[in-house]
């Protein structure tokens, strides 16, 4: 791929990240608070909770959480390398545990420190085609006339639903880089696809406050035109007072 | 959309399949009475074994695996190593149950951060079948589309060498790798736990249900935990080809499957 070429595809790319977040759609949040609410209400369970991978891989950490010791696990973190969600993510694969405090090390760690020590817990990887992205838990279930094996089909539902809400939800983050690793897997020519995903990686990062700029601009898009049109004068005010100090950025 | 894949094995799901009527039938008497396994080296690609769990006994060999990021590689460190989480151990002990005197080697790749996780464990895969296991146990999975085309090539690379790969397929309805390819033995779990007793498939990819629900298994700290999944279905199918090696080591995949089929609840 030519140079010229190169760079412009970058500099598309990073626009896209960017504003990537103006353009996302809302309720990513509450989607999954809905998922680990409706699982835990329709495994009669105690409490259901997500644990997503951290960008190095080392680490999981609880977003969402329902029910028993759920405002204790939310922000938890626990290293990939030890407990059930350890396992999951790692393996690839579900388990379910009847009695977890057969199991010293996760009895005095994890769930002591959440407040709630379960006696169950089934727990599944958060997992596309693409990538691991984290696991499910749903402690203590009680679902009447259930057994492990259809509990795990059950969840497995719920989980590839959280996991493509969470991948799509990243996709406006990482715009630009999407973009153009979606060009490069459709790219026949390896040449060309590797020189593609060389653009993608070198494409900047996403910067936190210019994603929650244009997070405010998503909203602000949301509203009704009297108040679209007042943020707009407002903005649009501000800017030229930034420019009248001379100091445009 | 995929189905999940223990469903299959349910009682009014699966079907009788038909026996080979060969000359003389293949009776589990001919296939592994008398055998402890003795001989057969079983590779339990995992996160590692707990030599001194009194389920497992012995471990004749440790390697594990991880994922150098200032090297670019990966090291192998050869020597007893600790399991991580309990699994490896569980996979052992129920190999050792059905093959007591099978040979277990515990190539670790799991524990570690999980960075560079497919190509190590791809590298544990391709050492277990250069370094001559008959028996190579999978209780994990990848469903990354990237991996597709590198564990095809080790499926045949094992196939052709007489590696007996046996895989836990993954119970969600996502595609999961090796288990789904035609050259390896992939299982999932079913009802009831005589460890002896395993269905036939004819609708594969999953091919062998075993069981996997419920079970008291090994853990860590030499404890048991009773525990369900696919990843515990996958070690009775690898017990049960380690004993059946152990009378008949001359046996190829193909044969295998062929013992196995004639030998499942299901087969009349």
């Amino acid at each position: 791929m030519p140079d010229d070429m190169r760079s412009l595809l970058r500099e598309f790319a990073e626009t896209a990240t960017d504003t990537g977040a103006a353009i996302a759609p809302v309720g990513h949040n509450e989607l999954l608070q809905s998922i680990t609410d409706t699982a835990r209400t329709i495994f009669n369970a105690a409490a259901c909770s997500l644990a997503l991978l951290d960008e190095a891989n080392e680490f999981l950490t609880f977003h969402v959480a329902s029910g028993a010791g759920a405002d204790e696990v939310i922000g938890m973190r626990v290293s990939v390398n030890q407990g059930i969600a350890g396992w999951v993510v790692t393996s690839g694969q579900p388990i379910a545990i009847a009695d977890v405090t057969q199991d010293p090390r996760f009895a005095s760690g994890f769930a002591s420190e959440t407040g709630y020590v379960p006696r169950s817990i089934l727990a599944m990887p958060l997992e596309t085609e693409r990538q691991m992205i984290g696991a499910i838990e749903v402690l203590d279930r009680n679902r009447e006339g259930a057994d492990s094996s259809g509990d795990m089909q059950l969840l497995s539902h719920f989980a590839r639903q959280a996991a493509l809400a969470i991948e799509a939800s990243r996709v406006f983050t990482h715009l630009g880089t999407e973009l153009v690793e979606s060009l490069a897997r459709a790219t026949e020519n390896e040449d060309l696809r590797d020189a593609l995903r060389e653009t993608g990686q070198a494409t900047r990062k996403p910067n936190a406050s210019l994603a929650t700029l244009a997070g405010h601009f998503n909203e602000l898009g949301r509203l009704g035109d009297d108040e679209r049109a007042a943020a707009t004068g407002l903005v649009g005010e501000f800017l030229r007072y930034l420019k009248a100090r001379g100091r445009p950025r | 959309m995929k189905p999940a894949w223990s469903w299959q094995f349910e009682e009014e799901t699966l079907p009788q399949i038909e026996k080979l009527a060969l000359p003389e039938a293949i009776t589990k008497d001919w296939a592994w009475e008398g055998s402890t396994g003795a001989g057969v080296k079983v590779a339990v690609i995992d996160s590692g074994v707990d030599a001194s769990h009194p389920a497992v006994g012995e471990v004749e060999g440790a390697v594990s695996l991880a994922w150098d990021d200032d090297l670019e590689e990966v090291v192998y460190t050869e020597g007893p190593h600790e399991d991580f989480f309990g699994h490896g151990t569980a996979c052992a002990a129920i190999i050792k149950s059905l093959a007591p005197d099978a040979q277990i080697y515990s190539i670790r790749v799991l524990g570690a951060k999980l960075t560079g996780k497919g190509v190590v464990f791809v590298a544990g895969l391709r050492w277990a079948i250069e370094n001559g296991m008959n028996v190579v146990n999978l209780s994990l999975s990848t469903g990354k589309r990237d991996y597709f085309d590198v564990f095809h090539e080790l499926a045949d690379l094992a196939y052709f060498k007489n590696v007996m790969l046996v895989s836990a397929i993954n119970n969600v309805p996502n595609p999961s790798y090796p288990s789904e390819y035609a050259a390896v033995f992939s299982v999932a779990a079913h009802e009831g736990k005589d460890p002896l007793n395993f269905d036939y498939n004819p609708n594969p990819p999953v091919e062998f249900g075993a069981p996997g629900i419920d079970l008291e298994v090994a853990w860590q700290d030499g404890g048991t935990i009773e525990a369900t999944g696919n990843s515990f279905a996958a070690p009775h199918i690898a017990g049960v080809v380690a004993r059946i090696l152990g009378k008949h080591p001359k046996l190829t995949p193909f044969q295998m499957k062929t013992v196995l089929h004639a030998l499942a609840s299901n087969a009349k």
